[in-house]
């Protein structure tokens, strides 16, 4: 074995634990021929006490280092978990809110249900949510918002217009989803009435198959801060997060995967309710309920 | 990057645009802390995914009460690093493990004065335990400089060869391990380890430089040097 076959048997070895010891324990019949090798090289065995001193410090500081993708995982745990803030991106345009968010919509609440009776036994509103509809209350909303955005002067249009490019980014997701959620043979569509207040009126489509889900309200206002609105879903009295909702122009919405809609022939109840972050909880009285 | 290359007392500023709703602030505040947040929780808890999960729940923390932090009371560095050692203490607590004994240098932030941070702890009753003591300066200035030299060279390094020595020293996979998890050749995965491994050490200065250069290693049919 010469030198550079030696240097390449031991820098591979430096770089798994325990590599070098292994190397040197002179077991096999590579490691013979390096301990050989080694015996009568004075340069190699020097190369050896600086693999093992480099290496070692190479090993502890890594460890102490982050994984590279801990940064888009906090951001996006951020995204589901964090309160409500005016989200603004470096980027103008680009959608950052968490729609089709997995992680946000596999959250399991596991807060016993408890809908008041008043919403248990309401009836569904007669009024029929087409996709169309929603599609029109979406685009309603987009309008809306670039009207608002048209009026707004003063040093702040900058950030008005990446919020305004987000809103429309994020309704036009909304519009995308609804329409390929609607198209699936098991799509199904459920009405949310407001539980106490009339004016609150919303719609729900959903697809068990692909398990993606859009909800949109109006009629709601953007909570105060240390609030949010969370939409739920209600299986055989257990209640699971769906996911939180953003407000763009006056329409309330969420869209995305719901693990806990698929496969299951059990009736499901859904709702919205103002949860407390200092306390946060899908208990919380329903604003607005429906089921299928 | 912790390192000392901005002025801290911008960070107060940083949050405020935070708290306004910039999630580029977010991931400025993220890029100045989270490194040093996750090297302090890992030497307490000597577990990789703990310190994970505590760097999110910081974060997540920072992001849900920003408005709490007072900027004149103690640096934003001090408070993340107090709210990241309680949420890693009380992970260990809940496997029925006690924290390590580290030096009061590990509970510091950064920026901070090891007496100030005493005082800190002292003022919050938290306990602070004896431990060996902790580098001399000298020492703790060369740990440094290499620590910030080898992330440079980690930076600096081709993607191909970063992923290689990351699963190598931080996964503590095999050779043969890494091939199949990337579906490498194992030839190429060995070529990628050795050329980052040169680069590391020749970060660290000439004492610990391999002694052939990067010129005699093989180089990957197809690719650049």
């Amino acid at each position: 074995m010469d030198h550079e076959e030696t240097r390449e048997q031991l820098e591979l070895a430096a770089v798994e634990p325990g590599g070098l010891d292994r190397l040197m324990a002179g077991d096999t019949p590579l490691a013979q021929s390096v301990a050989g090798h080694l015996a009568g090289c004075e340069s190699c065995t020097a190369e050896l006490g600086r693999l093992r001193r480099s290496s070692a410090i190479i090993r502890a500081d890594l460890h102490e280092m982050p994984p590279a993708d801990l940064k888009s995982r906090t951001l996006a745990a951020i995204r589901a978990e964090g309160v409500q803030r005016p989200l603004v991106t470096a980027t103008p345009g680009v959608a950052v809110m968490p729609l089709g968010d997995r992680a946000a919509a596999s959250v399991t609440d596991t807060a016993a249900a408890n809908g008041s009776p008043t919403a248990a036994t309401r009836p569904r509103r007669t009024r029929t949510w087409s996709t169309l509809a929603l599609v029109a209350t979406i685009a309603a909303a987009v309008v809306l918002s670039v009207v608002t955005t048209s009026l707004i002067v003063g040093r702040r249009v900058d950030d008005q217009l990446a919020q305004q490019a987000l809103t429309i980014g994020a309704l036009e997701h909304v519009t995308t989803t609804t329409m390929t959620v609607a198209a699936q043979p098991d799509s199904d569509h459920v009405q949310l009435a407001g539980v106490t207040d009339p004016a609150l009126d919303g719609s729900l489509v959903y697809s068990p198959g692909t398990t993606d889900l859009v909800v949109v309200a109006t009629g709601l206002t953007e909570p105060a801060p240390g609030y949010e609105y969370r939409c739920w879903v209600e299986v055989n009295g257990q209640r699971e997060r769906i996911g939180r909702m953003f407000f763009g122009g006056d329409l309330a919405y969420w869209a995305g995967a719901t693990p806990a809609i698929a496969g299951t022939s059990s009736p499901r109840r859904f709702g919205v309710s103002l949860v407390d972050l200092s306390a946060p909880t899908l208990d919380a009285q329903p604003v607005l309920v429906g089921s299928d | 990057m912790t390192n000392g290359r901005w002025d801290p007392t911008d960070d107060a500023a940083v949050v405020l645009e935070m708290a306004a709703g910039s999630e580029a602030a977010l991931e400025k505040l993220y890029d100045r802390h989270a490194t040093a947040i996750f090297a302090a929780v890992y030497r307490m808890t000597s577990d990789r995914g703990t310190a994970e999960e505590v760097v999110q729940e910081t974060f997540l923390t920072l992001w849900n009460r920003a408005e709490t932090f007072d900027p004149m009371t103690g640096s934003l560095a001090a408070w993340l690093h107090a709210i990241a050692r309680n949420r890693a203490i009380d992970r260990l607590r809940a496997i029925g493990r006690r924290p390590s004994l580290v030096g009061l240098g590990a509970l510091s932030a950064p920026d901070e004065d090891p007496m100030q941070a005493l005082e800190r702890l002292a003022v919050r009753g938290s306990v602070v335990a004896g431990s060996t003591p902790a580098d001399d300066p000298e020492t703790a200035m060369t740990a440094a400089a290499t620590r910030d030299a080898l992330r440079h060279a980690m930076a600096d390094m081709p993607e191909d060869e970063r992923q290689v020595i990351l699963l190598a020293y931080q996964e503590d996979l095999s050779q043969t391990e890494i091939a199949e998890r990337l579906g490498w050749p194992l030839g190429t995965v060995k070529t990628r380890t050795r050329r980052a491994l040169h680069r590391l050490r020749s970060a660290l200065g000439s004492e610990f430089a391999p002694l052939a250069d990067d010129a005699a290693l093989p180089v990957p049919a197809g690719e650049d040097r």
